[in-house]
């Protein structure tokens, strides 16, 4: 068996490749959200993993709602992506400070 | 086989892996031969329905003809061309392929005869077929060229949208036989009507979602009548205009054996997969398998049926049929089976 | 045995495929390693025999959230290399910042894992004799059918918001009425007439 420490590591450094993905991508918000998925799944990883080793499984539910977050900021996410790039024809996160109109 | 293994010199860890290795190659390679068979009947089933002969040339009643096209596919020429992205152009085809093979590891095709007896077998058959969706979509992207990638959006916006209504198909079955495990979705099937039929196709309640499941698993696989991913006059030859060769073979390989699975699916999940239809002792007495293999045959005499007779739909109408037909209605179907059980199985 | 090496065949994909995923230089590759290290995760999270997380978070993120991912990035005309401009050097002050973060992180584990644990303080045991998906949806529509029913609720937000939100009504077009077309009847269409012959025809 696996301890769970291996299991951390994997996940820390999983999330820390997330923080990196934003802050190197800085302009690029296709690529920022695909590193908050990144964060998101390093996050899960660290619940199931914790849920495992205690032997509790609240923390695989737990999972299943970051999950459904997930998924429901990607959609919307995506959603206003592509109708800013309909407008404005960039998705460059320096232009993105015009918020009214 | 697996005990035998570790029985031997090799130990408990690595005769595990050594044989279910030795299974993966038991299921893999005769699924190939089928594969190139299951052409061979579906261009005579076509052709029979067409007065025409079909393939008879090759071998005695054209049986090698699959193997002969097989061989000049082998033999050409692999060309990428040369805007396309080399890396993706090359690994799509492996992608479907491979896909479309893993897929076969929870399929049960006697009693105890399955590679991976595992309790969410129903849930890895939709997660598989919905890497499905990669394969196409990035042939039709890497290409860059514009047919293909038409052909691709179609392809995956089909998949996507089908798949929606399969998941709540497959969900009223599970509902009713209380397990995502194949074969405990199998043997619930014994005795289901009347302690006699064994298939969950002839229950009143789910043999609406027999149905759609065999038009939902036609446009699945993007067979007739909603083969509009390639639609010969429309888009060339939909996503894979551009391959050649091997990759073109593995396409062809991997599109086949979806339409296997596909048929397999519906002989588990609504007729009764390897069980004989009725409760009768001398049924038994013949294996399983063949029972399995029967109807799994039967089905795809259906879908050549299908594919000889129908004419093909619309793009838009296949989008509404999809959303605005099978969605609203398997998703009833749902509450309609979960309340039927809640007030006969669990009621108390 | 096997499962060490298969922990670490899937470690090191998923975290090799995360560091692809973020210094990708095209995005359709970014979105496909983000599916590998996706699906590494999931391999992961079988092997400590979360089955149906598992399998759901390849349905949920690799089916759907990946497929819509790879539609914006391939439909959009965007010019990714100008948005790639000072990669470097945002790197640079994002590796600092990250070697911090993961130092700290390992750490902590670390000091946690010198602690006691408190296994009398679990919420809901993991039972021994039913499969996990089973377990999992006995705590879901239980003590979690709340949150679950809220979690329902957002995804219905999402899928409204994004409807709402990319939704263009398109002047112009002539959508298929069905109903109409079946409804209509030969009289509606139709019109029998004796044509007297040398005189024109009335439309």
């Amino acid at each position: 068996m696996i301890g769970i420490q291996h299991y951390l590591v994997v996940s820390a450094i999983l999330f820390v490749m997330g923080v990196l993905g934003i802050f190197a991508n800085r302009k690029n918000v296709i690529i920022i959200l695909m590193a908050i998925e990144l964060i998101l799944l390093a996050v899960n990883l660290n619940l199931v993993a914790f849920s495992a080793y205690l032997g509790d499984l609240v923390g695989q539910v737990f999972a299943m709602f970051v999950l459904t977050v997930a998924a429901g900021e990607a959609a919307i996410g995506l959603a206003i992506l592509v109708i800013y790039f309909r407008g404005r024809g960039t998705i460059a996160t320096d232009d993105i400070n015009r918020m009214k109109g | 086989m697996t005990e035998f293994f570790q029985s031997t010199f090799l130990g408990y860890g690595f005769g595990w892996f050594l044989a279910t290795l030795l299974l993966i190659l038991f299921i893999a390679l005769p699924l190939m031969l089928a594969v190139a068979m299951i052409i061979y009947a579906d261009r005579k089933i076509w052709a029979a329905m067409a007065l025409r002969r079909g393939p008879n040339v090759v071998g005695p009643l054209g049986l090698l003809q699959s193997f002969a096209d097989g061989l000049k596919v082998f033999l050409q020429e692999t060309i990428v061309p040369s805007a396309a992205n080399r890396g993706l152009f090359v690994i799509a085809p492996i992608i479907t392929f491979t896909v479309a093979l893993i897929v076969w590891a929870v399929i049960p095709f006697g009693a105890g005869m399955v590679l991976a007896d595992i309790n969410v077998g129903l849930l890895y058959i939709l997660a598989a077929s919905s890497l499905g969706v990669y394969g196409v979509i990035l042939a039709g992207w890497a290409s860059n060229s514009k047919y293909p990638f038409y052909s691709a959006i179609r392809a995956a916006a089909q998949m996507v949208s089908y798949e929606v209504s399969i998941g709540f198909i497959l969900i009223s079955v599970v509902l009713w036989s209380g397990t995502f495990n194949m074969s405990g979705i199998v043997e619930g099937q014994r005795g289901q009507i009347f302690g006699v039929i064994n298939a969950y196709g002839f229950n009143p309640l789910l043999f609406p979602m027999a149905v759609m499941f065999l038009i939902s698993a036609l446009a699945e696989t993007a067979r007739a009548p909603f083969d509009l991913t390639e639609a010969e006059s429309e888009l060339v030859a939909g996503y894979q205009t551009e391959y050649s060769s091997m990759s073109f073979a593995l396409y062809w390989l991997g599109e086949y054996a979806n339409v296997i699975l596909m048929c397999g699916l519906n002989a588990i999940l609504f007729w009764g997969g390897y069980l004989p239809p009725f409760e009768w002792a001398p049924l038994y007495m013949v294996p399983g398998i063949f029972w399995f293999f029967g109807k799994l045959l039967f089905f795809f005499f259906v879908f050549s049926w299908i594919k000889a007779t129908v004419p093909r739909y619309r793009y838009d109408q296949l989008m509404r049929l999809g959303w605005k037909i099978f969605l609203p209605i398997s998703l009833f179907w749902v509450f309609l089976v979960s309340g039927y059980l809640m007030l006969t199985r669990y009621s108390a | 045995m096997i499962q060490a090496l298969a922990f670490y065949l899937f470690a090191a994909l998923v975290i090799g495929s995360g560091l692809l995923t973020i210094t990708a230089r095209n995005p359709v590759h970014s979105v496909l390693w983000l599916i590998l290290a996706f699906f590494n995760a999931a391999g992961l999270m079988l092997l400590v025999g979360a089955e149906f997380i598992a399998m759901l978070l390849v349905i949920v993120y690799v089916g759907a959230v990946a497929v819509l991912f790879l539609f914006v990035v391939m439909m959009l005309d965007i010019d990714f290399a100008e948005l790639r401009a000072g990669f470097a050097r945002y790197a640079l002050f994002g590796l600092a910042i990250a070697i911090v973060l993961v130092s700290e992180m390992i750490i902590a584990a670390g000091a946690w894992s010198a602690g006691s644990l408190e296994l009398a303080q679990r919420i809901a045991p993991t039972p021994n004799d039913m499969p996990n998906i089973q377990a999992v949806g006995g705590l879901l529509y239980t003590r979690y059918l709340y949150l679950f029913e809220a979690a329902g609720f957002v995804l219905l937000v999402a899928m409204i918001g994004a409807i709402v939100l990319t939704h263009r009504a398109r002047s112009g077009v002539r959508p298929q009425n069905i109903s109409e077309q079946v409804k209509r009847r030969p009289q509606d269409a139709v019109r029998n007439i004796n044509q007297p012959s040398g005189q024109g025809v009335e439309l």
